[in-house]
């Protein structure tokens, strides 16, 4: 192979299926890195080049086209994967035949494979900062809703244990949601919520789903700034997609927002914007997917190389100066040092930041028990902000 | 490690008070640094798990200990664990590379109640020993039982024997006889079984057994 031969790496989000409109934000970051890394010569003179498959939001789909990535395209390293469910069928496919799967979506944590890289987040850099904000400003009676699937199941376990822990904390209600679901679905649990009346309502919603929580959520006649959604998945896409009506006032946990008033954000949005125009809202997800390449490559640099043996060592430990800080790949765990944030979506259709995590946090990914001493000392409060409405 | 593991019906989303507690598991690890061992000690500590290693296997380990993973190699003799010292015993973990009658025989002997087969992957350790520790708590539990029952069922007799000996000598009812042994008890500030062990025990020396 000659050195200025392209190196091909796969690319796995879906343009279709329940949650394609997020994981086309993570496809528009992905090809975002590799056209800034091309733009800059490549990694040392030879181009990237995606080699891209849409999997329909369906494990199966995902399972298959990993196997193809891997065995007709001959791909070493693979970019993709939102939900979990699709995650872990491209786990096996990675583990066989020993490549490198760079995962960016925050998850509900305890997993570890030699194949993948997580660059998304673990419940103790999302759920436990969300549960800990929420409690304490609302109070703990909360009310769970869901995508009926593990990552929400987990979630809410997390929220559960967190409530009982709080002086007349109490988990009122708790419903699962099909990811094809229909409005309808929402109609009785805003029923049962009006009768609940709990402090907050803690959701896990993913994909379509997202947008009927909110409009139900308005349509029963619920006020934002009494009982807020607090969301870990809403990002500034999925309000977009609603529309900023029915977002504003409600709450997201996340490790990246737009709105983050760095230089280093503001110019890698605006070259986004420049680049792939206004249809695609820069968020968490798209955030990860878009860091993750940079890693990747930097990685390659080094290495000389993308097969897996001799690639890893030089991700694991990596520092990059990502959009939401400067994020560490952790060799032990092969997760990242992220910076959790609370965010609130204003009339802009953007999130005011309300806490940040100066430090950043180390994932902490098989962590069962949640200790939320941590929080109140590395979590800073931006009080100016928190009152404005 | 307080509570045991709930079998019944629970509510959704609340994490058993025994889950809670994997951090502050105490493992030993006898096996080779090889690779299988860096992929199982890697993992405990990901758990977050305290883990010492020895290799050689030592036969009298750190009395504090609640899980003992142990190799089981085909070209070794494999002494017994002592856990003379230990107030419970830890739960043992076989970590065998052959799945054959001679292994197995040698993990059942060390009192194995968990098993993973090399080679070894980080998925599946934190399943089995959860497992292990789960089922380790709830035949801790089981075994109290017994032994409460045991007793139960020695006092039962006793007593049983002491009412005999008193409506023969005395001639009185069963109902009687056993108010006799709960007054003597009460007036004496002893148990019931200690007044039935006494009479017993009276009982053979007068009749010159």
């Amino acid at each position: 192979m000659s050195t200025n031969d392209p190196i091909k790496v796969g690319v796995l989000f879906s343009r279709e299926g329940v949650t394609s409109r997020i994981e086309n934000t993570m496809l528009a970051g992905t090809l975002f890195a590799i056209r800034e890394i091309n733009d800059a010569g490549g990694i040392d003179g030879r181009e990237l080049v995606p080699v891209y498959y849409d999997p329909k939001s369906n494990p199966q789909q995902f399972r298959s086209l990993a196997t193809r990535l891997v065995q007709d395209d001959k791909v070493n390293v693979i970019f993709g994967c939102y939900m979990s469910s699709t995650r872990k069928a491209v786990l096996p496919v990675v583990e066989r035949w020993n490549r490198l799967l760079f995962c960016p979506t925050m998850y509900e944590g305890f997993e570890f494979s030699n194949n993948i890289i997580y660059t998304g987040g673990a419940p103790n850099q999302n759920s436990a900062l969300l549960a800990d904000y929420m409690s304490s400003r609302f109070g703990a009676r909360v009310y769970l809703i869901g995508s009926d699937y593990i990552f929400p199941y987990e979630s809410n376990r997390i929220m559960s244990d967190f409530v009982h822990h709080r002086q007349g904390g109490a988990k009122v209600g708790e419903r699962y949601v099909h990811l094809d679901a229909k409005e309808s679905a929402f109609t009785p649990i805003m029923k049962d919520i009006k009768a609940k009346q709990p402090d907050f309502i803690f959701s896990t919603m993913v994909g379509k789903t997202t947008r009927m929580l909110y409009q139900a959520y308005a349509d029963a006649g619920f006020d934002p700034k009494k009982m807020p959604i607090a969301s870990l998945c809403t990002s500034e896409e999925e309000v977009s997609e609603m529309g900023i009506r029915l977002a504003e006032g409600h709450y997201t946990g996340g490790t990246y927002f737009q709105s983050i008033d760095t230089q280093r954000n503001r110019d890698c949005v605006a070259l986004f914007r420049k680049l792939f125009g206004n249809e695609v809202q820069p968020n968490m997800s798209w955030e990860s997917s878009y860091y993750q390449v940079h890693v990747f490559a930097d990685a390659f640099r080094e290495a000389g190389s993308d097969e897996h043996d001799i690639l890893l060592p030089h991700v694991l430990g990596r520092e990059f100066d990502a959009p939401q800080g400067r994020i560490r790949i952790l060799p032990h765990n092969h997760h990242a040092r992220l910076y959790p944030r609370i965010g609130r979506v204003n009339s802009e259709g953007q999130f005011t930041i309300l806490a940040e995590t100066p430090g950043g946090v180390d994932a902490d990914p098989y962590l069962v028990s949640h200790s939320f001493d941590d929080w109140s000392t590395r979590l800073r409060v931006n009080a100016n902000e928190e009152e404005s409405t | 490690m307080s509570s045991p593991p709930r079998t019944g019906v629970r509510s959704k989303r609340i994490t058993p008070e025994f889950l809670t507690q994997l951090r502050n598991l105490r493992i030993v690890v006898l096996h080779p640094r090889d690779a299988d061992g860096e992929v199982l000690i890697q993992q405990l500590k990901r758990i977050g798990c305290q883990v010492q290693t020895f290799w050689p296997p030592v036969q009298d380990i750190p009395d504090n200990v609640d899980v003992v993973y142990y190799a089981i190699q085909s070209n070794e003799m494999h002494a017994p664990l002592n856990f003379s010292n230990f107030e419970q015993p830890p739960a043992v973990i076989a970590v065998v590379g052959y799945e054959n009658p001679t292994i197995f025989e040698v993990m059942l002997r060390l009192g194995a109640t968990g098993v993973l087969s090399a080679p070894l992957r980080s998925t599946g350790v934190l399943a089995s020993l959860v497992l292990t520790v789960g089922l380790t708590q709830e035949m801790r539990g089981y075994k109290k039982r017994v032994q409460r029952l045991e007793q139960k069922l020695l006092s039962v007799n006793q007593i049983n024997d002491a009412k005999a000996i008193l409506m023969r000598t005395r001639g009185v009812s069963d109902a009687e006889a056993y108010k006799i042994i709960r007054e003597q008890a009460m007036s004496k500030r002893l148990a019931t079984e200690e007044i039935a062990r006494a009479i017993i025990h009276a009982d053979e020396i007068l009749s010159g057994r």
